[in-house]
């Protein structure tokens, strides 16, 4: 066929991308000023989640600390307010929340499996109420207010985290430390064996993953313009990642950008159409999602081209 | 087809069928967003006809703050609306007809960033012609400076202002409507002063609301010679009183200030009848002023103060509030502080919009800061962005009999203070 | 009135303890001079308001621990179950004026019916999609996530989220010169009672028996003849019926709300792990330790009760990650 041969050229894929990316850049010039914001929580939700994956799916290490992470970057926002430009503050909140996890990282080498998934998730908690204790005690102030930036600078910032992330991603996928990071999920000791440090990749991926998360709350912080620590290290943040991971599909880099996009967009239009019964609804789909699809969007779309494509003897079941 | 397949082409459908609707939801916005550009090159020509005024708000239906949207505001702007439209409708004279008036409620599901982010969609996608103010002390500070970004009216709801207060100059279009700290704990003090309470005892949650309070009582209570035998903050959530009524005890405090929210103030009754704990004085933060305490606690609310306050002897309209909210809601579900300056909040737009015929922001704003109103409390108007005291028709309110009587200040005390409560029954 | 507290000075500490040297306190009411019997009584509060707490904290967790330890069910819905528990006995206590003690009749069969449906329909099928263990870990926790919503959704319909509450056994009574709250020692007591028959049950009985070989090897208990998929839905049911017991006794003494359920599930996760994820005794003892340790901070400053749970969590994960009892 002739899209074949179309998708089979080299070019096809980086001209697709950069097509892609092009449209992004001039979305704020052609569409209604909501849908940049819309957009730009769509963001926010695809670079925790793409974070969250960049650690959580290779080693299989559910890590539930994401929003300590975010938390901290929001914190920075308001901390540092107007003293320094934007994108200092969005370096800093990154760098933070990377110097905390590499500490976090180092102090759990020992926990496996469900015992890292609730230390994380006890540090999220533990964060929130010494932050509290701390500004009430000590500081002395309620929340912090936010300085905001406009629509357009967000969406641009969150464009060039999401593109970084992207990259880091892709290139540590298609590296030997890649392969060595997913071989912490299937056998840990092999791993070691194969001459990587593996300790050291591993921390240094989890800090860096925490790197962008953080980075993802400073900027969105702006658009919060105010926050304390019940806002900002809200448990909720922390189960969003993995879970729209899940709905993707893990496994494969678009899995958990499809996943937290659409997710996203479903919670945006139920609690906007259905307010009142968004919460069933949401659930309905969560559960009906990991009973029927445990392979996610990526999942569904595969057995729906086996079903109208793939022919007649194709095996749906994995 | 097995069942497998049958359940896969369920889920399917149903995937379909959300994205759909999403996706009208982009098709049906698409069209509004059109004549907002089109409004802008014509200018100062003749105003578009309008059939409906729509109400727009970001209010928690679910989550930890939901409880305050069924009990607190949410009983009387729903109501209001359906008053509004028994009448016919808000008249507006730019469009020379009354307009009724249609809600417009999203949930923002207790969330910081999506309370801003679908009140933005409100103001900028739906263009709502008025908006709700969101839920809490902390998303009431978020949301004034972002409606007054895009020049939109916002009459405060469920929370206080205290830290606003110095940005008030700046946020025009902001207007605080519930009493808070600055309004009451000078009262407050007055009354504690009056009845020679010696020492007091402060707890207060570890929140906006609780930093507020126990900020604004420490030092007028220094300054009046009282003294403050502890401070303490809580946390949310905190499920164990029993060491702060031991040290409050151990104290001998004269008086405990509470400043909690409901869940943590309703478990220090609870654990001060169970310790027996009954000082001369006991105030709680919100919670206490609710119908549903009498309901909870029964005799043993005898005595107990929280904030406020109004009754149905505050004033005749007053009782007439109370009768609609109940015949309304089908239960007594009565906020006895903030349900009247709500109310009170919703007239003056109203009034505003009638008296300057138009529903233009900029306009409206200046109506509001400058005219005085004729409502549910009496005769009000706004001080820097803010109703000063003497409008409410009440600060402290003491359950006594089973009503929630105003006590302080003075002048508008609908029943003499109790001073010291009464012992807990039962003991 | 305390008898200790007659015998005591009258203000011991009113200039020392004011507001703005709040953070010299705790170092101040450590040492403060006091009279022997105060201090004693201060002690005996701290430990009998922990044992209180604790046999709470215990009750909460017991069954997330059996869900945990045997099914493999991180249940985050767990708190819902409770919340389901407290709802009912309000319900009958303030339309029917049901004792609350009968509720535990009315609300465990609820609960458990509940209990069993939800594994069945939902986890075992999830189960039978996911061999691999690691993976249904993951899978089952984000299932339970998705129940979460879906019960609070459908208590938001029934209950509304206001709060609602009822008085019953609220004044204090003494055993000897200590002080207690009636409806907690109650609270205490239940709490002991059914935890010691929930593990007599697992120990002495034959289905307990089956449970907990199917937790220590599926296959050889399979090759015995024991239905496994059945021991798990009954193990789960189990949980959710511990969890609606726990609802009842805590409705007596705490406020209902219908979003009351994720901070139990929090507390419940603490307990579990300081444990021994699956140890019932195990969660027992993890129960009153942090009951203990949380009134011990409640007297210091009640506002870093929480942080010290959690801090006090992790340290032990890392010291001792399979908890307390764990094996």
């Amino acid at each position: 066929m002739n899209l074949k041969t179309i998708k089979d050229n080299r070019y096809f894929y980086p001209a697709l991308y950069i097509l892609i990316l092009v449209l992004f850049i001039a979305m704020p010039y052609i569409t209604a000023p909501y849908t940049i914001i819309l957009l730009s929580s769509i963001f926010m939700y695809v670079a925790l989640t793409l974070s969250w994956t960049l650690f959580s799916g290779p080693t299989g290490y559910t890590s539930l600390a994401t929003a300590a992470f975010f938390g901290l970057g929001l914190y920075m926002a308001g901390i540092l307010g107007d003293s320094v430009p934007l994108i200092v503050a969005v370096i800093c909140g990154g760098l933070i929340s990377f110097v905390l996890a590499f500490i976090i990282g180092a102090i759990t080498l020992r926990l496996r499996g469900i015992y890292f998934t609730i230390f994380t998730f006890g540090l999220v908690e533990l964060i929130k109420h010494l932050m509290l204790w701390w500004e009430i005690n000590i500081v002395g102030v309620r929340g912090r207010f936010v300085p905001r930036a406009d629509n357009a600078t967000v969406f641009y910032i969150l464009l060039a985290i999401l593109v970084a992330l992207l990259l880091t991603t892709y290139f540590l996928k298609s590296s030997r430390y890649g392969m060595a990071l997913s071989s912490i999920g299937s056998n840990e000791e092999a791993a070691i064996h194969i001459g990587i440090n593996v300790v050291n990749l591993k921390i240094i991926t989890f800090a860096s993953s925490a790197f962008f998360i953080g980075m993802t709350g400073t900027i969105m912080a702006t658009r919060w313009s105010y926050i304390d620590p019940y806002i900002a290290f809200d448990t909720f943040y922390s189960f969003l990642p993995p879970l729209m991971a899940i709905f993707g599909g893990l496994g494969n880099l678009f899995g958990p950008l499809l996943g937290a996009a659409v997710f996203s967009y479903l919670q945006e239009t139920l609690i906007t159409r259905f307010p009142y019964s968004y919460m069933l609804i949401f659930g309905l789909i969560m559960v009906i999602t990991i009973l029927y699809l445990p392979n996610g969007l990526i999942g569904l779309y595969q057995i729906i081209r086996q079903r109208f494509i793939g022919g007649k003897h194709a095996d749906t079941s994995s | 087809m097995t069942k497998k397949g049958f359940l896969f082409l369920v889920l399917i459908a149903f995937m379909a069928v959300a994205l759909v609707v999403g996706g009208c939801a982009e098709e049906g916005a698409a069209p509004e967003t059109e004549p907002e550009n089109g409004e802008e090159t014509e200018g100062e020509g003749p105003v578009e006809d309008k059939d409906v005024l729509v109400f727009g708000g970001a209010r928690s239906l679910t989550g930890p703050l939901a409880i305050q949207d069924e009990s607190c505001f949410g009983p009387v702007y729903r109501m209001w609306a359906d008053e509004v439209n028994a009448r016919g409708g808000i008249y507006v004279e730019e469009y020379g007809k009354q307009l009724p008036v249609e809600l417009k409620i999203y949930d923002d599901t207790s969330d910081m960033g999506t309370m801003t982010r679908l009140l933005e969609k409100l103001m900028v996608e739906d263009q709502v012609d008025f908006l709700l103010a969101p839920i809490s002390t902390a998303f009431l500070h978020a949301a004034a400076p972002i409606c007054n970004e895009h020049g939109y009216l916002l009459m405060g709801a469920e929370g206080g202002a205290k830290e606003l207060e110095p940005m008030m100059a700046g946020l025009p279009y902001f207007f605080s409507v519930l009493n808070y700290a600055t309004h009451q704990v000078p009262a407050l003090v007055d009354m504690l002063v009056e009845n020679e309470i010696e020492s007091v005892a402060i707890i207060f949650i570890a929140d906006q609301h609780g930093i507020e309070y126990s900020g604004d009582t420490i030092p007028l209570l220094e300054m009046n010679g009282i003294d403050v035998a502890f401070s303490k903050s809580v946390p949310l959530g905190i499920d164990d009183m029993s060491a702060l009524i031991n040290e409050a005890k151990e104290a001998d405090v004269d008086a405990v200030l509470c400043y909690a929210y409901p869940d943590e103030n309703f478990l220090m009754v609870g654990q001060s009848i169970e310790m027996d704990f009954n000082p001369d004085m006991m105030l709680f933060g919100p919670g206490v002023c609710f119908e549903v305490f009498h309901d909870i606690f029964g005799p043993a609310t005898e005595g107990v103060m929280g904030w406020g306050a109004w009754n149905e002897k505050s004033s005749p309209e007053a009782a007439d509030l109370v009768q609609r909210i109940t015949e309304h809601e089908g239960s007594r579900n009565i906020d006895w502080w903030g349900q009247v300056p709500y109310y009170a909040g919703l007239q003056i737009l109203e009034q505003a919009i009638e008296m300057s015929g138009t529903i233009d922001h900029e306009v409206l704003k200046d109506v509001i800061a400058t005219e005085k109103f004729d409502t549910v409390m009496g005769e009000v108007w706004f001080e820097n962005g803010g109703i000063p005291a003497e409008c409410y028709p009440g600060q402290i309110g003491q359950w006594q009999n089973g009503i929630f009587e105003v006590v302080a200040p003075a002048d508008q005390a609908t029943a003499e203070p109790i001073i010291p409560k009464p012992a807990w029954p039962g003991q | 009135m305390h008898a200790g507290y007659l015998n005591g000075p009258a203000a011991v500490e009113p200039g020392i303890v004011s507001g703005s040297c709040r953070h010299m306190k705790v170092a101040c009411r450590l040492y403060n001079a006091r009279t022997g019997v105060d201090y004693m009584t201060s002690i005996i509060n701290i430990l009998v308001n922990g044992l209180i707490l604790g046999g709470i904290y215990a009750l909460t967790s017991v069954g997330l621990s059996m869900q945990y330890g045997v099914a493999r069910i991180f249940n985050i819905a767990h708190g819902e179950f409770i919340m389901v528990g407290a709802f009912i006995t309000w319900m009958l206590y303030t339309s029917l004026g049901v004792n609350p003690l009968i509720c535990l009749a009315v609300a465990g069969p609820i609960l458990f019916i509940l209990g069993f449906i939800i594994h069945r329909y939902m986890f075992k099928t999830l189960k039978d999609k996911i061999p691999s263990p690691a993976a249904f870990e993951g899978n089952s926790m984000l299932l339970a996530f998705g129940i979460m919503f879906v019960i609070q959704s459908i208590a938001i319909y029934l209950w509304g989220t206001s709060i609602k509450g009822y008085n019953y056994m609220a004044y204090s009574v003494y055993l000897g010169d200590i002080r207690f709250s009636a409806n907690r020692l109650l609270i205490l007591f239940f709490a002991l009672v059914l935890c010691g028959l929930f593990y007599l049950f697992l120990t002495r009985t034959r289905p307990g028996k089956a449970i907990r070989a199917a937790a220590q090897d599926p296959e050889a208990a399979s090759l015995m003849g024991v239905d496994i998929n059945k021991m798990l839905a009954l193990c789960f049911a189990l949980g959710a019926m511990m969890a609606g017991f726990a609802g009842v006794l805590l409705s007596m003494a705490y406020q209902l709300q219908t979003n009351m359920g994720l901070p139990y599930t929090i507390i419940a996760i603490i307990v579990v792990v300081l444990g021994g994820l699956g140890s019932i005794p195990g969660s027992m003892l993890g129960g009153f330790i942090l009951g203990i340790i949380g009134s011990i901070v409640n007297t210091i400053d009640p506002g870093l009760t929480l942080a010290a749970y959690y801090l006090l969590f992790m340290i032990l994960l890392l010291v001792r990650p399979s908890g307390i009892l764990g094996r």
